[in-house]
């Protein structure tokens, strides 16, 4: 009588999580509720490159045009439209020279979500930290095309820690403060408005025996959406402390869990529970108000964790490292709802919280308007379904084969459009006028440049994406 | 069932105290026989407590004929004289009131020999099924044999192996992220011939007997490989000291009780650490009939390495051994791996021609017909075991290098993995 374990897999909300990994992949796994909420992987960004293995990884998950930025190995940051993965921005290795970016690696990047006031809304904002503590505030715009040059460059750069190596790197909610730690380095908070250092922890002091754990702290989250001053951190020791800078400097609070660094912590909303992730593989939810551990999520982990995060909306985590598995947890039962084996040792995990399952379903349905893009993309008068499908096969095989020189093609191609949208002058806009059937658009084009551009520039992309998903699902 | 079964209870126990008392026959007539007849013949006609059993059935013997009773003793006479066993206990003398007997099993059987009687019956009719089955069958293929058709297929034995629980993350020769993590991965130098393997050997701190003696055997086996005292140094220090000597990796014997019990390979300078459990143990000098190995670089055989935690470890091992074997040495080392434990084997191996008895017969014409003999002959492998002999078990896989406190680990062997004997990680 074979013993076989059932398929504990009680199925998924319809979300949608990428995952970025060590030989530089960007992997969109989705689960829509129509395929019974069995996540798949639908989309493959990037070649396998060791060189370009993702260090870290943030998002602004807003609903227009969300960016995700990424840290690669060979030191270059790269904005890319979460949506799509269009690489849209690409930073150099700061204004250092290549011989630093070696042992100089980043270790965290934070994308701000919220626009400073002057500047519109292509620009953004982005912390970076390297392991030596050299981290650089960078606000900029972004270009309409990604060969050129960043404008309106303003650099901030300044060293957070004189010795030791930085390991974690965290933003707070609101996106003033700024928190650092690492190996030798004790957690250090800075203000991001003025980049001045506010308040340094202390070490514990030694234990009875006289022994004294060298500072190394792994992991660090802020505790509460609107207060910077309690925060947690993972230390290498497996301990995880508590801190609160209105209290005092050692820890509030620190207890250990199990006998591996703790890789990974990530808060909740409430403001009271953690998750912490070790390196074997262990995955807890703790109260770190009484300090209790809530219980284990259970699931035949065997590889250390690296990152968790946590859903919006959804009571849900996710959690993915070593063991090459992206698992979804529920929060209240602490169930495995699925686990999708994504192949390389991943190291980050980010949430899209605006994945919307009925735009997916109704995207299937091929959209009765007429679509500008794809007439001037190609200016066949083919069916539009037909269209559809060729455009995906097209997408599909350049995405295979495709090295930069496809993807530049493709991306300079769809800059074209948009460059059309973009232009000001009154022929090409219209042409299109005429091509499109709506009013509305005139309408839109009074309201003010900006908008319209911005609108249009969603609706083309909300449009690539439903495409392809569409098509997905029609193909299975 | 408990309700009904009390119901029916508490009505016989009405019905047969008030016949009883009063010797009225018309009041057995109300009485269902469909319950007398299934609380007569069923073995227990009461799951109530054991007196209330006793009870019930000495209050049917009063009631009903005696003659029930003696019946079934006769029956079972009857039984046992019959050679046909299994149609006798359904038949019946008289039969008339006896409907339907529920079948009685061995196990029900009180008596030792009257029981293991019919098992041993049982037994024996199996058998003769089966020798049955196999003559049908044996008869079927002859029949197909001589009339030229097609045999009929050959059943596959389900083996643990075959019937192995599906697993995603065995690895397809088509997946080109494979090929792409194996090219970026630590082994990929010393497998593309870039660096050649340089091994240290060591110790734990204390040693004596068969560890030392393991030591000798894999430093015959592994070239390139080096044995240093343990002594009193750190494995972290040793890591160091091996990574400024330009040692491609590190193995430790772990000995326990002057036992070899654990084996610790270690790929350097960032590859991955692997803890094997180490057993079966047979040293070069203890197996039978051993050759001596050559100082030819060997083969390597790596077998049954499937899923991506296997594929890693198989690539760490490959790691250890140059990659350019000297084939003239006729020489082969041997990792095989099924159902999680990986087998070690070496051996010297020589092809033979067999000859036919015809040539043998006439040998005097040998030189002549040497051509000959050669087309004749069936070519086959003979294989002599040298060397150590061991099994594996990987107990954990570390990212990086050896780090027991702030160590990542790739892979953990955890108990509550071992839900079932059909999954298997490598």
């Amino acid at each position: 009588m074979p013993r076989t374990t059932t398929v504990e897999s009680a199925g998924c909300p319809p979300l949608r999580a990428l995952t970025f990994d060590v030989l530089g992949l960007i992997k969109v796994t989705e689960a829509r509720s129509k395929l019974g909420g069995v996540p798949k992987v639908v989309e493959r960004w990037g070649q396998p490159e060791s060189s370009r293995c993702v260090l870290a990884a943030s998002t602004n998950d807003r609903k227009i045009d969300p960016l995700l930025a990424v840290a690669r190995k060979s030191g270059v940051i790269e904005l890319i439209s979460s949506i799509n993965g269009d690489l849209r921005v690409s930073l150099p290795s700061g204004n250092q020279a290549d011989v630093q970016s070696q042992e100089d690696n980043i270790v965290g990047l934070h994308l701000f979500k919220k626009q400073t006031s002057e500047s519109s809304s292509r620009s953004c904002t982005l912390l970076t930290c390297t392991t030596k503590g050299l981290s650089t505030l960078r606000s900029f715009t972004i270009p309409k095309s990604p060969g050129d040059s960043t404008s309106d460059d303003t650099q901030v750069t300044w060293n957070v820690c004189a010795a030791g190596n930085v390991l974690c790197c965290k933003v707070d909610d609101n996106e003033n403060y700024a928190l650092f730690g690492g190996k030798g380095v004790e957690v250090n908070i800075w203000d991001l408005a003025t980049h001045t250092k506010i308040w340094t922890a202390k070490s514990p002091p030694k234990n009875s025996l006289g022994i004294f754990t060298p500072t190394w702290f792994t992991s660090a989250t802020f505790l509460c959406k609107d207060d910077h001053r309690k925060f947690v951190g993972g230390t290498n020791s497996h301990q995880v402390r508590l801190y609160d800078m209105a209290a005092q400097r050692r820890p509030v609070m620190s207890f250990d869990f199990r006998e591996t660094p703790i890789k990974a912590i990530t808060e909740d909303q409430d403001g009271n529970t953690i998750y912490i992730g070790n390196g074997s593989g262990d995955l807890a939810s703790v109260d770190i108000r009484t300090g209790k551990l809530l219980g284990c999520f259970l699931g035949k982990c065997s590889g250390s964790i690296r990152s968790i995060a946590r859903h919006p909306d959804l009571p849900m985590i996710a959690s993915c490292g070593l063991d090459s598995y992206l698992r979804i947890w529920d929060i209240k039962s602490r169930q495995l709802l699925s686990a999708v084996f994504l192949k390389q040792h991943l190291t980050n995990v980010v949430f899209d919280s605006h994945f919307n399952d009925e735009e997916v379903a109704a995207a299937s349905v091929p959209p009765s308007e007429p679509k500008e893009e794809d007439e001037l993309i190609e200016r066949d008068e083919e069916s539009k379904s037909r269209n559809v499908v060729k455009r995906k096969k097209k997408k599909s095989k350049s995405r295979d084969v495709d090295d930069d020189e496809s993807h530049s093609v493709k991306r300079k191609k769809s800059k074209k459009s948009q460059n059309e949208d973009d232009d000001v002058d009154e022929g090409p806009r219209s042409k299109e006028k005429k091509k499109s059937k709506k009013a509305k658009n005139v309408d839109n084009y009074e309201e003010g440049l900006l908008s319209v551009e911005h609108e249009k520039l969603k609706k083309v992309k909300g449009r690539k994406s439903k495409k392809s998903k569409g098509q997905r699902v029609d193909l299975e | 069932m408990d309700q009904k079964h009390q119901d029916a209870h508490n009505e016989l126990k009405n019905t047969t105290a008030e016949a009883t008392r009063s010797g009225n026959k018309a009041l057995i007539k109300p009485f269902p026989s469909r319950f007398a007849i299934t609380l007569s013949f069923s073995s227990y006609p009461c799951r109530c407590r054991r007196n209330h059993r006793r009870l019930c059935i000495r209050r049917l013997q009063s009631t009903r004929s005696s003659e029930v009773m003696g019946k079934k003793r006769k029956e079972r006479e009857a039984q046992s004289d019959d050679d046909d066993s299994s149609k006798s206990r359904t038949k019946r003398t008289d039969s008339d009131k006896l409907v339907v007997k529920p079948q009685l099993l061995p196990s029900m059987i009180k008596n030792k020999d009257k029981r293991s009687a019919v098992y041993a019956k049982i037994k024996h009719e199996k058998k003769v099924e089966k020798r049955k089955n196999a003559k049908a069958r044996e008869a079927l293929e002859n029949r197909a044999l001589e009339l030229g058709e097609e045999l009929p297929p050959k059943k596959i034995p389900r083996t643990i192996e075959n019937t192995r629980e599906a697993d995603e993350t065995v690895c397809k020769p088509d997946d080109e992220e494979l090929f792409a993590g194996n090219d970026a991965d630590e082994f990929s130098s010393i497998l593309t011939s870039e660096r050649a393997p340089k091994v240290l050997m060591t110790t734990c701190r204390f040693n004596s007997t068969r560890g030392p003696a393991l030591i000798k055997d894999l430093l015959t086996i592994i070239p390139n490989a080096e044995y240093y005292k343990r002594g009193t140094y750190d494995l972290k220090n040793i890591v160091e000291y091996a990574n400024n000597k330009e040692f491609t990796s590190i193995i430790v014997v772990h000995t326990s009780r002057r036992e070899p019990d654990a084996l610790l390979i270690i790929g350097l300078p960032n590859g991955p650490t692997a803890h094997f459990k180490l057993s079966n143990l047979v040293l070069h000098k203890d197996l039978k009939n051993h050759g001596n190995p050559t100082s030819h670089k060997p083969e390597l055989v790596l077998n049954n390495f499937t899923t991506r935690l296997g594929h890693r470890v198989g690539r760490l091992i490959q790691s250890l051994f140059p990659q350019d074997p000297e084939f003239h040495g006729r020489r082969v080392v041997t990792f095989h791996n099924q159902r999680d434990f990986i087998f070690f084997r070496h051996h010297r191996y020589v092809f033979e021609t067999k000859e036919n008895k015809q040539i043998d017969a006439n040998d005097k014409s040998k030189d002549t017909e040497d051509g000959k003999k050669q087309l004749k002959g069936k070519i086959i492998a003979r294989l002599q075991e040298c060397g150590p002999r061991f099994t594996l078990k990987l107990t954990s896989l570390q990212h990086g290098t050896f780090d027991t406190k702030g160590g990542e680990y790739e892979w953990v062997h955890k108990p509550e993995m071992d839900t079932s004997r059909r999954r298997f990680f490598l």
